[in-house]
């Protein structure tokens, strides 16, 4: 590999590490937004208000993302408090 | 086309009154009178036996009768059979048949009447009229709210999905070519199902609420001399105009010389209530109150006003 090469992939590679901590609070935000849009929809199980029961069922042949999102979710909703500190970068 | 809805009481006169207006409309036009009334009596008031649910009773009137009950049936049983091959394996265990709790599922009933009714409107374009004879005030009442309750989660499910992609879009914008992730979520409208989907339950549940609350919807209240059926058709106004629904004509049916008073102090309170609302008055039959073979009301040729 050549120096030109060598500096080349450094930058690049910075680049990459800067776009993703970028992304990763957005990516964050969107798997809370899947979890909420899950939750709305099937609300029912945990008490919420929910929808009328058939816009549940047209819905979900296409929900297996938000339902993973949201069975994780349920999961770590054990220690959210270090899960939300780890994501903002509080040690 | 143009739809009407008979409304009111149990057992003030509904089915008789669309039953009249189906009749005088069909001098002129093609109508197809509707019964949702679990209580079926429009065979009845036609002297016919409606088999299979639809019947032609002259050239241009027909009349239907839908089955409540069965209706929900399917419906849950077709839900139910996809739930069961999705989960086939269960059959195995023999669990399958746990599914059909699913038959006691709240709201159901409404939503297989909406549903027939949007599939009486969409399928049956080729008529002039479509009557439908509707079954008691609550029921009514809940399942035309239905199409506004969905509508507004459908908006607010929309939103949040719109925002999912908007920041999915974002994301990938951010991560650009160097993106180390395998498989890329779908970011832009025209791909997202469930956005898809979304669309499709709006457009068509806009359009039934379109046809619901349109100029060519016409609801229609029929009512006794008696307080009973003015409390509950007060309430039957009160309901339509939450909902924005075109309540176009007041019936008083079954006026006698006895009742007048009543008549006329709950005709007054109606009036009260739908200022601008033409109403019709219906006398019972004088041979009726003698005990005499003969018509049960004196209803006139035209109940229904001519700019309908």
């Amino acid at each position: 590999m050549g120096l030109l090469e060598f500096f080349k992939r450094i930058l690049s590679d910075f680049d990459a590490s800067h776009r993703e901590s970028a992304a990763a609070l957005t990516g964050v935000e969107v798997k809370e937004l899947e979890n909420i849009f899950a939750l709305l929809l099937l609300g029912s199980f945990i008490g919420l208000p929910s929808p009328p029961s058939f816009l549940a069922v047209e819905l979900m042949p296409f929900m297996e993302r938000e339902l993973k999102v949201l069975n994780r979710r349920a999961k770590d909703a054990g220690d959210m408090l270090a899960e939300m500190a780890g994501t903002i970068g509080i040690d | 086309m143009k739809i009407l809805f008979f409304t009111g009481k149990g057992g003030v006169g509904k089915s008789t009154m669309a039953a009249a207006a189906a009749w005088q409309l069909s001098q002129k036009s093609r109508v197809l009178i509707v019964s949702l009334d679990p209580a079926h009596n429009l065979g009845d008031i036609f002297g016919v036996v409606i088999k299979n649910g639809k019947k032609k009773f002259t050239k241009t009137l027909f009349l239907s009768e839908i089955n409540l009950k069965k209706l929900s049936r399917e419906y849950l049983e077709r839900e139910t059979d996809v739930l069961s091959s999705t989960y086939s394996y269960l059959k195995t265990l023999n669990l399958d048949s746990y599914f059909s709790i699913l038959k006691y599922s709240p709201g159901i009933e409404e939503y297989a009447l909406l549903t027939s009714i949007e599939k009486t409107i969409r399928d049956e374009a080729g008529f002039d009229y479509i009557i439908f004879d509707t079954p008691p005030t609550g029921l009514t009442l809940r399942f035309l709210a239905l199409p506004k309750v969905t509508i507004t989660w459908i908006d607010r499910l929309t939103q949040i999905r719109r925002q999912i992609l908007e920041k999915r879009y974002t994301i990938h914008r951010i991560r650009g070519t160097l993106s180390s992730e395998k498989t890329i979520l779908d970011y832009k409208e025209a791909d997202d199902d469930i956005l898809k989907r979304l669309k499709k339950l709006s457009d068509n549940y806009h359009a039934l609420d379109g046809a619901l609350r349109g100029s060519d919807c016409h609801v229609v209240v029929v009512f006794n001399p008696d307080i009973l059926s003015l409390k509950e058709s007060k309430r039957l106004i009160e309901g339509l105009s939450d909902l924005g629904l075109p309540l176009r004509l007041l019936i008083d049916n079954k006026v006698t010389e006895a009742n007048k008073e009543m008549a006329e102090y709950v005709e007054k309170q109606m009036k009260g209530m739908a200022q601008d609302v033409p109403l019709e008055r219906i006398h019972l039959a004088k041979t009726l109150l003698d005990g005499r073979e003969g018509a049960l009301y004196d209803i006139r040729e035209s109940i229904i006003p001519d700019s309908w």
